[in-house]
């Protein structure tokens, strides 16, 4: 009989169900703490109470706490809260501010960015934050693979350049038109950046990098090992390994469950009366599966603090007096809707067309689009799939982006009658209530959208019932996300296709991969080698002078005139941009929402009564 | 018995390779790789795309890839994951606990409630117990997991009776180890009987019929002419004999101890090793994929074979050696 094997299994099961849970916390992961820094920046900030915990989730796993390598939001927003940049945007206008350099000056022939860090600044386990940490991230960025026989650099033989040592995202991303950024230390807290030519948006790309502790991860440069430090592993079994500059520290970390920050004892940022910043004591972060499920668990009064989709709106505010929270309309978000006909030349290997020929002509006629765009009824998207809790959205800038955005360029305000007007100029004819072009095609086309993602796919179906009652048929279909990217990016193989992209950097010069006409996102026609249209050309070289201008007022007049000519030319037809909310119980004090910055810029200012 | 252990080990071989290769070539002919959707994020530079797709090898044919893996698992290298950038054994090691957790208990309560419920409706064949406990059996059976997990969630989200989702409570780490034990317990209440119920009533009909089967058979005849106590018959006896074909189950059972639950565990948001692999799939991640694949395999493999040897030690009558001749 299988009982005393089953007793002996329990038995065993019972101690590693012990073993499993009583794991001590691990020590936190501080050494000595500094003094307040003579550096230390002075906010406005009137004194709070410490103690506090504050609990929020998170949609999604962290893959890493490297910022080397982290690609998605979860793993980027847990960096966030323990390492620190020398500048960054000031959520509230949209201005480059300090952080770790207190000041900066720039060289008059526009190449040399000198930095005043702060003094007296301490990483988390007490060890003095200097020059060299600056110096020490930028050349970990671009270490090239050495020959362990003769000391050189080993050249790629795919590409011919030296091959880097470690291939992230700030490698690619620090080039300036292909050439490095030299970086110098001047004194321990002066550095100077060198770079190989103008390029306006270093300031806030450059100096965004994070920092990392060259006392901790120097080794690691060494061994070639970079990119395996600070894994999840470094998360789970050694937390006190994650120094940072940041807020706050990782205290533990369980996989799929929760994560844990503690207060930076060694923060450099203080309050008006000169105590030291965070409040907090304690934030802890579970992770749930998805957005539906951390909406849940705000609406439950489980969590502090969230971000709410527009259509869970209306039912998690009928739990705001029982948990007490409000919950704040933060406007349009940075997200964009829009969809796009694919306006590319040419044949694929087997020498067929990527657009038949008479469909290409229609696509590329600026009246036809502009017809489509005139067509869409962007306030019944607003209304029917958004419920009301959506913007619609009129030009390349969302309004959220104030500094940039462009009001006066040509909008397209619903009105079918133009529409076919234009239509009509264009020499197409209705026959029976079907659109035929000149030569008696009729016009219908395919739209293409990932079919897990609920809002694309109900605003194709109201885009298809517009197009209908300009008679033109719309073929929709909803695919899966890596065959339509294959086919918009690879293929060319699509006539027309939905999707968003997300916010990305405020700078227009963020926006160069999707705007000039060689860039990889530019959807309608991507990576041409020569700019197919003159406006296109025009786009490239006003996006060309945004990267070399200093000049705001003037990088301003250029990038308003990019938003003019896509509106104009409507490669990218927008439909609307859903808008943010956030909700946040009430016993949190100093709540400042931005439309940038959301309602977690200031976390290092949040307080709350114990109770 | 040494002897068929290892021909059933050795068995492995191919079957491994089959399903691996098979694993392989699907993944290839799917659309896209684990690159593609960072494809379509704003300042991801075309020079690193180009540089990842060589660094991960995923610029040469599937098959070569599959022999350079091959390669690795020859030296108990099972690869890295691509999004964790860890080992992919490290990476199952953190998840393994917590699913065995779920998937035993369950196991446990789907036998210590099947078992006594089985043997009292073959006793009371065509009482009123009988039928109502078919009848529950019946509708268990024919309930799919994943709409009971979200009837579950339904329940603790009305109720708050319990947590939604998750293994252990915010608390957990301040807590003493015997209120931690309690929280885990808490936890774990709902997932063991969504992922139990399923398995009280396969195996409660199954009881109850192999009790039926013995019931009737001579000896039990024999055995009450003798005049042996009623009790003493259907326990000593009839159990016995009863329950042989389950102890083989429990085999089948091992089997999917580690990958029974992935439903659950997405539905019911439960930090195991289901909802990793579900993640490692939708993104593509290689290594973790085909890891995850060996291990449901090996654990069939060695579940039928724990099966095997516990029916030849149960069941006396029943020699592996002479199976093939």
């Amino acid at each position: 009989m299988p009982s005393p094997i089953l007793s002996r299994l329990s038995l065993f099961l019972a101690c590693a169900f012990i073993a499993g849970c009583s794991r001590p916390l691990p020590a936190p992961p501080v050494g000595k703490v500094a003094p307040i820094p003579a550096g230390a920046e002075v906010t406005e900030q009137l004194p709070g109470k410490y103690g506090a915990m504050l609990v929020t989730s998170m949609p999604g796993d962290i893959a890493t706490l490297n910022p080397l390598i982290s690609e998605d939001q979860s793993s980027s927003s847990a960096i966030g809260r323990f390492l620190e940049s020398l500048t960054t945007l000031d959520p509230e206008n949209g201005e480059i501010i300090p952080r770790l350099a207190k000041s900066w000056e720039i060289s008059p022939d526009g190449l040399n960015y000198t930095f005043h860090l702060r003094e007296g600044v301490c990483w988390s386990d007490g060890e003095p934050f200097t020059a060299d940490d600056v110096v020490f991230t930028w050349q970990s960025i671009y270490a090239k693979e050495l020959d362990p026989a003769t000391g050189q650099p080993v050249i790629d033989s795919e590409t011919g350049k030296p091959k880097l040592r470690f291939a992230t995202r700030p490698a690619y991303f620090h080039l300036i038109e292909g050439q490095e950024v030299s970086v110098a230390k001047v004194d321990d807290l002066t550095v100077r950046f060198t770079l190989p030519q103008l390029y306006a948006p270093f300031l806030l790309f450059g100096g965004g990098q994070d920092i990392l502790p060259k006392h901790v991860l120097a080794p690691f440069v060494e061994d070639g090992t970079l990119l395996d430090q600070w894994s999840i592993n470094t998360a789970i079994n050694n937390p006190g390994q994650l120094v940072g500059l940041g807020a706050f520290l990782l205290e533990s970390y369980r996989p799929g469950e929760r994560m844990v920050f503690r207060r930076n004892p060694n923060y450099w940022r203080v309050d008006s009366a000169g105590q030291r910043l965070p409040y907090i004591e304690r934030i802890v972060t579970s992770i749930v599966g998805d957005s539906a499920a951390s909406n849940i668990a705000f609406a439950r009064g489980l969590t502090d603090v969230e971000s709410i989709q527009p259509d869970n709106v209306t039912w998690i505010t009928r739990a705001a007096d029982k948990f007490d929270f409000t919950i704040h309309d933060l406007g349009p978000s940075s997200s964009t809707s829009f969809v796009w006909f694919n306006l590319r030349n040419g044949s694929d290997a087997d020498g067929k067309p990527f657009v038949a020929p008479h469909k290409l002509r229609w696509f590329q006629d600026i009246r036809f689009r502009q017809a489509v765009s005139y067509g869409v009824n962007r306030e019944g998207i607003v209304q029917g799939v958004f419920g009301g809790r959506a913007s619609p959205l009129h030009g390349y800038v969302s309004v959220k982006n104030a500094k940039w955005h462009n009001a006066d360029t040509r909008r397209y305000a619903f009105d079918p009658t133009k529409a076919r007007a234009l239509l009509a100029e264009a020499g197409f004819t209705l026959h029976d209530g079907r659109l035929q072009d000149a030569e008696g095609h009729p016009v219908e086309f395919d739209l293409m959208t990932n079919n897990n993602n609920n809002l694309r796919t109900e605003m194709a179906t109201v885009f298809a019932e517009n197009m209908a009652s300009l008679g033109i048929r719309v073929q929709l279909q909803f695919i899966d996300f890596n065959t339509l990217i294959r086919r918009t990016s690879e293929s060319f193989n699509y006539e027309a296709s939905l999707l968003g992209l997300g916010g990305g950097a405020p700078d227009p010069y963020a926006s160069k991969d999707i705007l000039m006409s060689g860039g990889r996102l530019h959807l309608w026609n991507p990576q041409q080698t020569e700019p197919a249209t003159p406006w296109e050309a025009r786009i490239d070289e006003l996006m060309r002078s945004i990267g070399r201008e200093f000049d705001e007022t003037k990088r301003k007049a250029a990038f308003d005139e990019v938003q003019a000519i896509m509106a104009e030319q409507q490669p990218l037809i927008f439909l609307v941009t859903g808008n943010e909310y956030v909700g946040i119980r009430n016993r949190w004090q100093t709540v400042v929402p931005t439309p940038l910055g959301g309602i977690t810029w200031n976390l290092d200012a949040l307080w709350a009564e114990l109770n | 018995m040494i002897a068929f252990i290892l021909r059933r080990l050795l068995s492995l071989i191919p079957l491994l390779l089959a399903v691996t290769l098979l694993v392989f070539a699907l993944m290839a002919l799917a659309p896209g790789d684990f690159l593609t959707p960072i494809k379509m994020q704003r300042d991801i530079p075309a020079g690193l795309v180009e540089q990842l797709q060589r660094d991960f090898g995923l610029d040469r044919p599937w098959y070569v890839q599959y022999a350079k893996w091959l390669g690795n698992v020859l030296h108990l290298d099972f690869g890295y994951s691509w999004s964790f950038k860890v080992p992919v054994a490290d990476l199952i090691g953190q998840r393994l606990f917590s699913t065995f957790l779920l998937s035993f208990c369950s196991m446990l309560l789907a036998w210590c409630v099947a078992v006594p419920l089985g043997v009292l409706a073959a006793i009371y064949k065509d009482s009123i117990f009988d039928r109502v406990s078919s009848f529950l059996a019946y509708a268990a059976l024919s309930v799919p997991e994943f709409f009971l997990a979200l009837l579950a969630v339904y329940l603790a989200a009305r109720t708050g009776w319990f947590p939604l989702g998750g293994a252990t409570s915010i608390e957990h780490e301040f807590l003493s180890v015997g209120a931690q034990l309690l929280d885990r317990m808490h936890h774990l209440v709902l997932p063991v009987i969504v992922l139990g119920i399923g398995g009280v009533a396969g195996l409660m009909r199954v009881m109850r019929a192999n009790f039926l089967d013995a019931i009737r058979a001579d000896y039990v005849q024999t055995a009450r002419a003798k005049g042996v106590p009623e009790g003493l018959v259907m326990f000593k006896h009839v159990l016995r004999n009863a329950i042989n074909p389950l102890i083989s189950s429990l085999g089948f059972a091992f089997s999917g101890l580690l990958s029974g639950s992935l439903v659950v565990e997405i539905v019911m948001n439960y930090p195991g090793l289901g909802n990793l692999i579900y993640q490692a799939f939708l993104r593509e991640d290689q290594f973790v994929v085909l890891a995850s694949i060996l291990l449901s395999c090996v654990m069939l493999v060695i579940g039928n074979l724990i099966a095997d040897l516990f029916l030849a030690w149960s069941d006396p009558r029943i020699r592996l050696e002479n199976q093939d001749s």
